[in-house]
């Protein structure tokens, strides 16, 4: 329950999904997940492909059974009540696929909302709105077919839209749209989830649009969750760990061994004219203050000079790739207590990121 | 957006949700023949070209012989193409629904997703009647022949025949769901009909309990020779009701446990 004592808009308890026989070589695509989302929050599901992700959205909205565990929209089970649950939650799936593309645009819609039980002239009026809000007006009567992909994409959000339920799956919403056309839906996002307390799980690839439009992000790897925080937080969490340092000349070997073991030392760079290098440009890491002071102490000792040190500052892209430990490097890995080298928790939300591993558990919220 | 979008109570009971969602199929379906006319007109003209070829093939090499079974061949074209219409509109649009990627959303309408299909067979039988039609005219005109098209009979033992295709319809819309490419075994159950329609259930009583097979007859029957729905035998029309519904029952059955089944391979929206 949240604070007001309403259920979470969406209730995610234990939910694993083995496809199979795990014994007999099955998969487990979903590990006991769970995450409540409160009304009126955007959550960015992210994940490499292979993650679970789609299975996790999946198993959400009742097209998958899980093996294990429930899911609850508004306090409905999704699958022993899913009527119910299908009064309250609409799904944009696999891009601009979920419209039929020989109907108009209007016509699509039309037959969403009566598909979603409206009544059709309370349906009209939404629709004609929606079309308004996504810039559809003037394509209202042509055939999806004869649209533009980014078209088409906004078409296939227009006719979730028109389903007029408060809780939203979008799968890719910005998939094949302009710069202009993505800004746009990213406001329009944001109004439905601030203004209509719309609830919105948006699972994308462009991690422009999730630090945009998410309050919260929920990052899948192995079918578990990985890390469950606000954007601000988890760039937090990898924020100033980084440094890109410009020393002077060429490194000794025995610095460098140091660097790479203790300061996870990486894209190494010669610079210099004419053949010759006069500097030498390397990412490092560290833990907090005290150890850039080591460091810094340590080039001293090796009388290795400092030209120059700037921080690296992570985006959200960064954060996932250092997360599912699909970076291909060292150089970014979360926030650590020096002290215990436990992990750090955020005091707004209960990110817990193993540091050695990258592994949290963002169930019990 | 402002309130207007905000969400709405929605009604799925009752019988005026279920005629808007009737209608809202009905309007799609109607939508997709008019706006390809040339892929309408030239499915229509392919069966009466098939049928076409039988007459005319027939009359060059049966003469007057088959003149005489002409009346039987026409009967029996006219309930082929209408359960073709109902049965492939139930099996393959669950295929071509997949590919496009809308099986899904029809899955989650809150009037679920059996009563969606439900609502998809029962136009699909209005379709196939509007065609079986045209296409009863057509074979009229072109024989000469006439038949006696007393609706007060030929609807409801055609729309009975038809319904013991749909149940098989639904068992194949449902083999569909769990194991996709199985559009060969529709074509063949197809060839299936045909038998069905042409068995001689006078012979062989226990053909009665087949698909297709006792609404055949009666239908035969009360357009060749006239017979009314009130002058058939109890018996009869209780063998045409009990395949309907029997069948239909079955087919929902495997219907739902094969979405149920499709659903936990998570292969529901997959093609």
């Amino acid at each position: 329950m949240s604070d007001t004592g309403r259920p979470p808009a969406i209730s995610v308890r234990n939910l694993t999904k083995v496809y199979g026989d795990e014994a007999d070589g099955g998969v487990r695509a979903v590990s006991d997940l769970s995450l409540d989302i409160e009304t009126g929050t955007v959550v960015g599901l992210l994940g490499p492909n292979g993650a679970g992700k789609t299975t996790a959205i999946k198993c959400m909205l009742g097209l998958v059974v899980p093996t294990t565990g429930e899911v609850s929209i508004h306090g409905i089970d999704v699958h022993t009540e899913t009527r119910r649950a299908y009064r309250r939650v609409a799904a944009m799936l696999e891009g601009a696929r979920n419209v039929y593309w020989r109907l108009s645009v209007r016509e699509n819609l039309d037959f969403f909302a009566s598909l979603g039980g409206q009544e059709r002239a309370e349906a009209r009026t939404r629709q004609n709105r929606l079309l308004e809000q996504l810039g559809l007006a003037e394509k209202a009567d042509t055939p999806v077919n004869d649209l533009s992909r980014g078209m088409k994409q906004k078409a296939s959000l227009a006719a979730t839209l028109s389903r007029g339920t408060d809780v939203v799956f979008l799968d890719e919403p910005t998939l094949g749209l302009d710069v202009e056309s993505s800004l746009e839906l990213r406001r329009e996002l944001r109004r439905l989830a601030e203004r209509e307390s719309m609830t919105i799980v948006l699972s994308s690839h462009d991690m422009d649009v999730v630090e945009d439009v998410c309050d919260r992000v929920v990052i899948v790897d192995d079918g578990e969750i990985v890390a469950d925080d606000t954007v601000e937080n988890l760039i937090d969490l990898f924020r100033t760990q980084s440094y890109r340092l410009v020393l002077g000349g060429e490194v000794p070997s025995n610095t460098r061994e140091t660097l790479e073991s203790t300061y996870e030392a990486a894209e190494w760079e010669q610079l210099g004219d004419d053949g010759r290098i006069d500097r030498t440009r390397v990412t490092v890491s560290v833990a907090d203050g005290d150890e850039l002071y080591d460091l810094l102490g340590l080039l001293r000792r090796d009388g290795v000079s400092l030209r120059n040190i700037d921080s690296v500052d992570p985006d959200l892209a960064e954060v996932f790739l250092g997360l599912t430990d699909r970076s291909g490097g060292p150089n970014v890995r979360p926030n650590q207590s020096p002290a215990s080298g436990e992990s750090t928790e955020s005091p707004e939300s209960p990110v817990a990121i193993d540091a050695s591993e990258s592994v949290s558990d963002g169930g019990d919220q | 957006m402002s309130d207007s979008t905000k969400s709405v109570p929605v009604v799925t009971s009752g019988f005026r949700p279920w005629f808007r969602l009737l209608a809202a199929i009905a309007r799609k379906q109607f939508t997709l023949l008019v706006r390809y006319p040339i892929n309408t007109i030239s499915q229509l003209f392919g069966l009466y070209v098939f049928f076409a070829l039988i007459f005319f093939g027939g009359q060059a090499v049966g003469g007057a012989a088959f003149g005489e079974s002409l009346a039987a061949i026409i009967v029996g074209f006219f309930l082929f193409t209408m359960t073709i219409v109902a049965y492939s509109g139930l099996a393959w649009d669950v295929t071509r629904e997949a590919q496009w990627g809308t099986l899904e959303q029809l899955f989650m309408s809150p009037f679920g997703f059996g009563r969606v299909m439900a609502a998809k067979a029962a136009v699909n039988v209005c379709f196939s009647l509007l065609w079986g039609g045209v296409i009863l005219l057509s074979m009229l005109v072109t024989t000469g022949q006439s038949l006696s098209v007393n609706l007060v009979t030929v609807l409801p033992v055609g729309v009975l025949t038809i319904a013991s295709a749909l149940g098989v319809g639904f068992v194949f819309a449902g083999l569909a769901l769990v194991y996709k490419r199985i559009e060969n075994l529709f074509q063949l159950i197809q060839f299936a009909f045909v038998a069905l329609i042409a068995a001689p259930v006078d012979a062989v009583p226990a053909l009665r309990l087949l698909p297709l097979a006792q609404g055949s007859a009666l239908l035969r029957e009360a357009m060749t020779q006239g017979t009314q729905l009130w002058e058939f035998q109890a018996f009869e029309v209780g063998m045409l009701v009990l395949t309907a519904v029997g069948y239909l029952a079955i087919g929902a059955y495997v219907f739902g446990r094969a979405s149920r089944r499709a659903r936990r391979l998570g292969v529901l929206g997959q093609y």
